[in-house]
């Protein structure tokens, strides 16, 4: 018995800290992150930085659940007639969470920085077209553009928060470590409570928030970076929402006190081709591969059916943009081989396509390591091809190695890749001839002239015109193999409700709905 | 001892500042560079300036050359993802881990050790059999996969723990909260030192209770428990301690992912983001930590076996 007694007792105290947890009923919403935010919208695009700053730090403007501008901290605004300058006439008594009052110097400030290069402003591009910001009084700004900028107004409601002029004037935005890293001061609903480096960040209700009063006391952002992680947390009561991978939903689909919601987002994933290699030059060639690819069976097989097909570039996550007249890009292999055919590609003894020097039709497709979902579409756009005689060689790297190495540098054939956008369906950067963003080279002059127009034309049936016959454009010269617009999948405990349906980063910016059922 | 400790101190010097040659040139060699710049979205101008702000416009040698003259001044840069000092990161980060590591440490000894004794004190017996098979399985399963499924199990199904994180946040709820806090990952943590401990003093107790010495013991008719326990146990000590010392690479290894797994805010942790993210500063800041610490723990091993044996005391 002498011998048991510490065994006894050390075993008594495990017992005694394994009591059950209680079921949680504080009014406290629990959001995971990934990585550890930095509390400052200009300098940190990473997605932990952008979910955390979207509650601290609201914008002039915040999307609706359709991603039209809804009024935040402007009351209004107005175009002038030459679409050369916006004005905004500010909410009056908003108060940043120190007690400050928040103005136009405030705007002026953040959009200053924004444009400057040297700031360290991760937010230069959206903004390029902006030349300045001018303070019309305390609570009206205008903003001056170098030329008509119709994505200005979706583009203040995305990351563009405002920071506070009075604690961030006279340093570099990159040398204010204390309020970047621990004591941002914002004008959300909710201002930060306490900060504990890799572990978590609480905000608290700010009483002086000029917008509704929070249904939830407190958000606590907790950092989880492994999804498996987040899913045991979720299911143990201990998160409250997370966003998963098609690959994580048998873990989630029937497991008690959740839910499963699907959002449509601003996104297009496709395999891009290199079309300054002559392989890919060709439109003909570009339009016949979208052809052979069986996109129904990768939103049924890989996507689990959370996605949509696509028509082209732009989503169906942007109503009032996505031509939905049109159907769907067909799977027609035999449209692939004619019209490969008609390019002059045609099958060898093996099957392979080849052409008239007798070089097979065969590439190297990039896809970065990790990611269930983008290998597994990859797999598939491989075997759709392998059907029609095009040989495809799978190649996984690392993101940062794919996109250094061989995305910028152009040394690639094919990449299995995405683009998130800003709800606007602006895409000049991408596809029009010689920008920066243009990674697959592609080059139309009528597409050119479409995006130019598209971005510099403000009224909205207008600019739907401009970008129907943009979609329609795409369908005889796709600048991309688009392979599906996904869907973000919000697993959700079921307690939980106000949450706006809008992807994660979105909903944030409506913060103040969040609420739990009694 | 006061000579052995400077030499020891010395070559310690020399071993961090080749690992911190490597650990450079390694970095810099490796694809895709710092994950900053790996933004599709960057325009090349944008890109360009912050190339320049992080010096990364120099060749490798010269920023190797730019960070070792700071870095002997104690300042080791500012990390990349982090946007501030990367000593003062890591100092926010270290207490976890060392709790963590520590706690699995301490059970790592506290169990390995008795177990493999009272293992090898009746070999082939049932205890000897369920202590040997159990810590091969230990050795054998994947951290991510047992901390995972203990999760399941206790927080999930049973919860009756929580399943991550190093506190319960937003609340204070003092050392209990810890302490089940710290239970699940120090397990998982300690399972495979552990393991490897038991297998140890199990193999050097049996080396040990067969040598002459023993059985003088037993002739001059002590107890077998006392035989055991203090002739035996302290002669088998002395080649545990150096695999204990071993433990302590492992520990911050698996400590990586120890901590991913149950989402504990620790060192590991950040070593790995850096790693993936190219944070060149906070690479190498973690890299030295971890080196120095390695360098530490075996000066101490060695110092610990010193004093215990007495033929080394004297050699």
């Amino acid at each position: 018995m002498r011998r048991c007694a510490p065994w006894l007792g050390v075993s008594l105290c495990l017992l005694a800290a394994c009591t059950r947890e209680p079921v949680r009923v504080d009014n406290t919403l629990r959001l995971p992150l990934i990585n550890d935010p930095i509390f400052n919208p200009l300098l940190a695009p990473d997605i932990g930085s952008v979910m955390v700053n979207k509650v601290l730090f609201p914008g002039l403007v915040r999307p609706d659940e359709a991603l039209r501008p809804l009024p935040d901290l402007a009351l209004s605004w107005a175009m002038a007639a030459d679409g050369l300058s916006w004005t905004f006439v500010l909410r009056p008594g908003v108060t940043w969470h120190d007690g400050a009052p928040f103005s136009a110097r405030d705007v002026k400030f953040t959009f200053d920085q924004a444009i400057d290069l040297t700031s360290g402003s991760r937010l230069r591009s959206d903004f390029a077209a902006v030349a300045g910001v001018d303070i019309v009084d305390s609570l009206t700004v205008r903003f001056r553009l170098k030329a008509p900028f119709a994505p200005l107004l979706t583009l203040l409601g995305y990351n563009a928060g405002i920071l506070p002029e009075h604690l961030l004037t006279g340093t570099k935005l990159t040398d204010a470590v204390a309020f970047n890293r621990t004591s941002p001061i914002g004008t959300g609903p909710f201002r930060i409570e306490r900060v504990a480096p890799g572990a978590s960040i609480t905000m608290a209700r700010y009483a002086g928030y000029y917008g509704a009063t929070p249904g939830v006391e407190r958000i606590v952002f907790k950092v989880v970076p492994d999804v498996n992680a987040q899913v045991a947390q979720l299911r143990a009561g201990e998160l409250d929402l997370i966003t998963i991978e098609p690959a994580n939903l048998g873990s989630v689909q029937n497991a008690p006190g959740v839910r499963v919601l699907q959002v449509p987002v601003v996104q297009h994933w496709y395999v891009g081709f290199n079309a300054s290699t002559p392989m890919f030059a060709s439109p003909v060639v570009r339009r016949a591969l979208g052809y052979a690819i069986n996109r129904q069976a990768i939103v049924t097989g890989v996507l689990k059916g959370y996605g949509d097909l696509p028509g082209g570039t732009i989503p169906v996550a942007l109503r009032d943009y996505f031509d939905s007249a049109a159907a769907p890009i067909p799977f027609a292999p035999d449209s692939t081989r004619r019209l490969l055919a008609s390019a002059g590609w045609n099958p060898g003894p093996d099957g392979t396509l080849r052409n008239a020097k007798g070089d097979a039709f065969e590439f190297e497709l990039l896809v970065d390591k990790g990611n269930p979902t983008r290998e597994q579409s990859a797999l598939a756009v491989q075997q759709d091809l392998a059907r029609v005689g095009v040989k495809v060689s799978i190649r996984t790297l690392e993101f940062a190695a794919l996109v250094r190495d061989r995305v910028l540098p152009a040394t690639y054939a094919a990449m299995m890749i995405w683009w998130t956008t800003p709800p606007d369906p602006d895409q000049f950067s991408f596809y029009s001839t010689g920008q920066d963003n243009n990674h697959v080279k592609y080059s139309n002059r009528s597409a050119d002239s479409l995006l130019q127009a598209g971005r510099e034309t403000a009224d909205p049936s207008q600019r739907r015109k401009i970008y129907d016959a943009f979609q329609r454009l795409e369908r005889e010269d796709p600048p991309v193999l688009v392979l599906f617009y996904p869907r973000e999948i919000q697993a959700v405990g079921s307690r939980l409700q106000g949450v706006p349906k809008l992807g994660i980063r979105d909903a944030l910016r409506h913060s103040e709905k969040f609420r739990f059922a009694r | 001892m006061i000579r052995f400790l400077v030499r020891r101190l010395g070559h310690g010097l020399v071993v961090l500042l080749l690992v911190s040659t490597v650990t450079f040139a390694i970095m810099m060699a490796a694809p895709g560079g710092p994950s900053l710049l790996a933004d599709p979205k960057l325009s090349t101008a944008e890109r360009a300036a912050i190339e320049e702000r992080l010096g990364l416009d120099k060749p490798g040698s010269v920023q190797y050359v730019r960070w070792l003259s700071r870095a002997v001044r104690g300042d080791f840069g500012s990390s990349f993802l982090y946007q501030t000092s990367s000593l003062a990161t890591i100092g926010t980060r270290l207490p976890p881990t060392l709790l963590l590591a520590g706690t699995a440490l301490l059970l790592t000894i506290g169990i390995g050790i008795p177990l493999g004794m009272a293992a090898a004190a009746r070999p082939r017996s049932l205890l000897d059999r369920l202590v040997t098979t159990t810590s091969g399985v230990a050795l054998a399963v994947p951290v991510f996969w047992s901390g995972l499924m203990l999760i399941l199990v206790f927080a999930v199904w049973a919860r009756v723990l929580p399943a991550g994180g190093a506190v319960t946040e937003g609340e204070s709820l003092g050392v209990i909260d810890r302490v089940r806090h710290l239970l699940l990952p120090a397990l998982v943590l300690a399972s495979a030192g552990c393991a490897e401990v038991i297998r140890y003093t199990r193999s050097a107790a049996r080396t040990t209770l067969a040598l002459p010495f023993m059985q003088n013991a037993r002739a001059r008719g002590l107890s077998a428990r006392r035989i055991l326990w203090r002739h035996g146990l302290r002669h088998a000590l002395l080649s545990v301690v150096s695999v204990i010392g071993l433990q302590l690479p492992r520990l911050v290894g698996g400590a990586a992912i120890t901590e991913t797994v149950f989402s504990w805010p620790g060192m590991g942790r950040l070593g790995v983001e850096a790693a993936l993210g190219r944070d060149y500063p906070l690479v190498m800041a973690v890299t030295l930590i971890v080196s120095a610490g390695v360098v530490v723990a075996s000066i101490i091993a060695d110092v610990i076996q010193m004093v215990m044996d007495p033929r080394l005391r004297h050699a």
